[in-house]
């Protein structure tokens, strides 16, 4: 198990440094200025030169590439000095001559163009609003898929079923972004006064005497925007399967040792047919995490795809790289996890590597 | 066995709502079964046997099937109980508490996300008090009694760790948890090995005795039955046709399709050119109704025997030959222990230094238990698995290091007919179309036109009819199926086949028909066979030599006869005595011991 691990952490690395490549070179073929953006227009041409040294943006692709990696990787070199003890944080391993230093640290993403705060400060800030969505989001969607699911299978072929299937053939139709903005419409601002909904609305916002306050209800409309296409995948997921273990000979077993409808169906059918329904399940909680930009955007929700978003508008690149570097390591970790639920719910699976 | 009656069933009917109409699968079915006694129900699949067996325990699907008329009285302990009438809950009470069932397939007929332990105890739990810990050791009690290896690691093993006959045994023991009065076996031997289906058999025999129950052992095979039953009920079509004890059915019987089922079944003693098939007894006119061919078993199989000279005569003819296909210290192993760099530490050795010579038109019969390498060796000759080393001559060339080209060329030379027609054929695709590809992708025939008329004469050769062509798989029977993928493999005119386990999936007397359908393609194209079965009865009917494998490697190989009737290896012993062989004298001397017993 724990080889499996290893394994699976080694080639997610891989993925992740391919992940990286590929972002930094597309960003550096973009014909735009980092220096100028970060300076503004107005800025003479001596301080635009001066940051882009200060950028590292006088140098070759490749030792730029080079430098990226240096600052991306928990261990590194730097050559020491108070600034750059600031800059990354660092704390001293040992040295390895002329002043510079074998380093730990967190890994450093730059810093914004625009208000030159550091994208890891910018990102770990939006990040618990978007999981803390993504958390609501994903539960719901659980919850209501697999509930009409295995109701929709165990009363196979009646209109209930055949209602619930339609529904979710819409539901899978529409994308977020349309339900989204129609749900924003109809709760949040029609019929406002009896919901008592707001329009768009950040987990935190600043109440009547400036204080910033929680406001949970602002996650419902964002987090039933984000639900409708897991909910209707799910409800499809459960059904096929549920209607697939009920036809197992071991289902037959089970009754014909006298358990009841109820035990059969709780007991010996789903525990075997949520398998692939969970294994989905967290598949697509790790697209919500990284899927939920049009939804933030759309409801000022500020969480991480907000944040990158905003920050694609103005080219703050730091920014939109360190989300998608991000982004990309929470996926491979969630499929990492379930790989390893995947053999912990079915003991035919075993985690040999 | 007392007189008291256990289970009276009276005409019970049984249909089934279905797309093409309402179907009779059980229609007006009577019979009594007594205390301590052991009933085989025997018939070919669509007999409406295990409809039977599932309207006992009312768990016919619904829809589409019904019990729609009949009674089933059960005499149990204190009173009698029509199971027709009472309401499910009340029915729950009899499942698995006095009635209870084992199924044709171990290998899905257990949940496999709880182990066997948790299974077998939540029977117990479910209809008697008794605490966790109680049911627990009762489990024990029952794995030892069972016969099963190491109980104590089976509690907590799940499914898939056991083998075949383990997990039956597993189902048997949830089975007799409750110690119930009757016990129905709906094929619980079908799908094992002959070795293991002894061994199985001979328990059922045990534990009825210990607990004193009933037994309603449903099959295809007389020969099983032969080998459990007191008294024998011969279903076709939804009727019982025929019943008496079973001494009587083997001497005398009467229907002419109980004698097609015995005659059936390959004969290990005698060699025969072809097997007896029901229609040689009975035949239908075109309103349905059964014409009878009076004819008894002795004189069916008497038409069709072979006399030993004959066979002489034939084998001095092949092995005079050179060989077409040399196998030689052929070799495939599978990895089945990585480091973690990948490198491979240890070997399952499925095939492991095998050789043999096959000689033009002979049938080379290669038989084991499941497991033993015989379907891996096989696929392995045609390079559908890895050789690890060994050489392979197909007429002088070693097919292991043709190039692909060459290969493509020599498929069409070689072909094999799979085990399981019912996965073998795309649902989605015609037959017609089916057989008409492997045509298409090595450019046999100049057009499709062509190909089509080709496709119709192999549709008429393996018997079914040219107007076949545009149907899909499902329309057709296992054994029509089986003749689709025959056909198939015949249409690249190939000259070499290998039938891997292609009638085991099929009835005896489905079996027959195609075994028959093999040899006469034999005789008309001159094609030499490797025939690879688990069963030696219809191995020792096939070929003229034989060889046994056992854990990949050869145990014995010579001619077919001469292995049957005296065997060198203990080995082949075995398999030999495991063979179900519906012996009269053999049904004679089990009554006889029975009433002895009785007696005392």
């Amino acid at each position: 198990m724990i080889q499996f691990i290893v394994k699976k952490l080694v080639s997610g690395f891989a993925a992740l440094l391919g992940v990286v490549v590929l972002v930094f070179f597309l960003f550096n073929v973009i014909p735009v200025d980092p220096a100028r953006l970060t300076m503004g227009q107005r800025a003479d041409v001596a301080s635009v030169e001066a940051v882009r040294k200060d950028l590292g943006l006088d140098k070759p692709p490749v030792t730029r590439f080079l430098y990226y990696l240096n600052d991306l990787s928990p261990l590194s070199f730097y050559k020491d000095s108070p600034e750059a003890a600031e800059k990354y944080g660092y704390s001293k391993l040992f040295s390895v001559g002329s002043g510079n230093y074998l380093v730990m640290k967190t890994p450093y993403l730059g810093f914004s163009y625009q208000d030159r705060r550091k994208v890891s400060d910018i990102l770990i800030t939006a990040l618990p609003k978007t999981i803390l969505l993504g958390i609501i989001a994903i539960t719901f969607a659980s919850i209501v898929g697999i509930f009409l699911g295995v109701i929709a299978a165990i009363r196979q072929f009646s209109f209930l079923d055949n209602s619930i299937l339609v529904t979710s053939i819409l539901g899978i139709s529409q994308p977020s972004y349309f339900s989204g903005i129609v749900l924003a419409l109809i709760f949040g601002d029609l019929l406002a006064d009896y919901t008592g909904l707001n329009y768009t609305g950040n987990l935190y916002e600043l109440n009547d005497y400036g204080d910033e306050v929680l406001v949970l209800k602002n996650l419902i409309l964002p987090a039933i925007a984000l639900g409708i296409r897991p909910i209707s995948i799910f409800v499809q997921l459960t059904r096929s399967s549920v209607l697939d273990v009920l036809s197992q000979d071991y289902v037959r077993t089970a009754k014909a040792k006298g358990l009841s409808y109820y035990v059969t169906l709780f007991k010996h059918v789903l525990r075997n047919a949520l398998n692939p329904v969970i294994t989905a399940i967290s598949g697509w909680f790790a697209s919500i995490l990284a899927g939920s930009y049009f939804i933030e955007y759309i409801f000022n929700y500020k969480g991480l795809g907000y944040e990158t978003i905003k920050a694609l508008e103005s080219f703050n690149f730091p920014v939109v790289m360190g989300s998608v570097l991000f982004t990309a390591s929470l996926f491979i970790l969630v499929n990492i996890f379930v790989d390893i639920l995947y053999g912990l719910l079915d003991p035919r699976i075993s985690l040999k590597a | 066995m007392d007189n008291k009656i256990l289970l009276e069933v009276k005409n019970l009917e049984t249909h089934f709502k279905t797309e093409e109409g309402l179907v009779k699968a059980v229609n007006d079915v009577s019979f009594d079964l007594y205390r301590g006694e052991t009933i085989g129900i025997v018939g070919e699949s669509g007999s409406g046997k295990s409809v039977t067996s599932l309207s006992i325990m009312r768990l016919i699907p619904d829809p589409p099937g019904k019990i729609v008329g009949g009674q089933l009285i059960y005499h149990g302990k204190d009173k009698a109980v029509d199971l027709v009438k009472i309401d499910e809950e009340e029915m729950r009470n009899f499942r698995g508490n006095e009635i209870a069932m084992i199924f044709q397939e171990p290998m899905t007929s257990l949940n496999p996300v709880f182990t066997c332990g948790d299974q077998v105890m939540e029977a117990i739990t479910l209809h008697q008090k008794k605490s966790k810990e109680e049911a627990r050791q009762l489990t024990l009690d029952l794995f030892e009694k069972v016969e099963l290896p190491t109980p104590e690691r089976i509690l907590t093993a799940y499914p898939h760790q056991l083998s075949g006959g383990q997990k039956q045994r597993v189902m048997i023991a949830m089975a007799m948890s409750c110690n119930p009065d009757i016990l129905i076996a709906d094929e619980p031997t079908t799908a094992l090995d002959v070795t293991v289906q002894k061994t199985i058999l001979q328990l059922m025999e045990d534990l009825k005795k210990k607990i004193d129950a009933s037994i309603i052992f449903i099959t295809h095979d007389l020969g099983v039955i032969a080998e459990i039953a007191d008294r024998v009920i011969v279903m076709y079509r939804g009727n019982i046709v025929e019943q008496g004890s079973v001494l009587e059915i083997f001497r005398n019987p009467k229907h002419p399709y109980t004698k097609g089922l015995l005659a059936c079944r390959p004969p290990l003693g005698k060699r025969l050119s072809k097997l007896p098939t029901v229609a040689d007894f009975m035949s239908e006119d075109d309103d349905g109704n059964m014409i009878e061919i009076d004819a008894s078993v002795e004189e069916m199989i008497q038409k069709v025997i072979i006399k030993p000279e004959e066979t002489k005569a034939r084998h001095k003819k092949l092995y005079d030959q050179t060989p077409v296909l040399e196998v030689k210290n052929l070799r495939t192993w599978f990895p089945s222990k990585k480091n973690f760099f990948g490198k491979v530490t240890d070997w399952v050795k499925a095939v492991d230094d095998v050789s043999f010579d096959v000689y033009p038109g002979e049938t080379l019969g290669l038989v084991g238990e499941s497991g033993c390498g015989k379907t891996t060796l096989g696929r392995t000759i045609l390079r559908l698995a890895p050789a690890r080393d060994g050489e392979v001559l197909f007429k002088g060339r070693d097919i292991l290091t043709l190039a692909k080209a060459d290969m493509m060329e020599l498929r069409k030379e070689m072909q094999i007919i799979f085990q399981d027609p019912y996965s073998s054929l795309n649902p989605r695709i015609t037959i017609g179309n089916a057989i008409m590809e492997p045509m298409q992708v090595h450019g046999v025939l100049g057009n499709d036109n062509e190909r089509k008329e080709r496709v119709v004469e192999l549709l008429e050769t393996v018997s079914l009819h040219g107007h076949h062509f545009n149907r899909y798989p499902h329309e057709f029977s296992g054994g029509q199926r089986q003749r689709i993928c025959i056909a198939r493999a015949l249409a690249l005119n190939p000259k070499f086949i290998i039938c891997d386990e292609s009638v085991s999936a099929l009835d005896v007397s489905v079996q027959a028909q195609v075994l028959n359908l093999l040899i006469d393609l034999r005789e008309q194209f001159q094609f030499t066979y490797i025939f690879i079965s688990h069963d030696l009865s219809v191995v020792k009917f096939m070929s003229d030599r034989m060889v046994v494998m056992k854990s990949g490697k050869i145990e014995e190989m010579g001619d077919a006869d001469e292995i049957y009737n005296s065997p060198e290896r203990a080995y082949t012993q075995k398999l030999i005595s495991a063979i179900p062989k519906g012996e009269l004298s053999d049904i004679e001397a089990r009554a006889a011991r029975n009433n002895a017993q009785s007696g005392s």
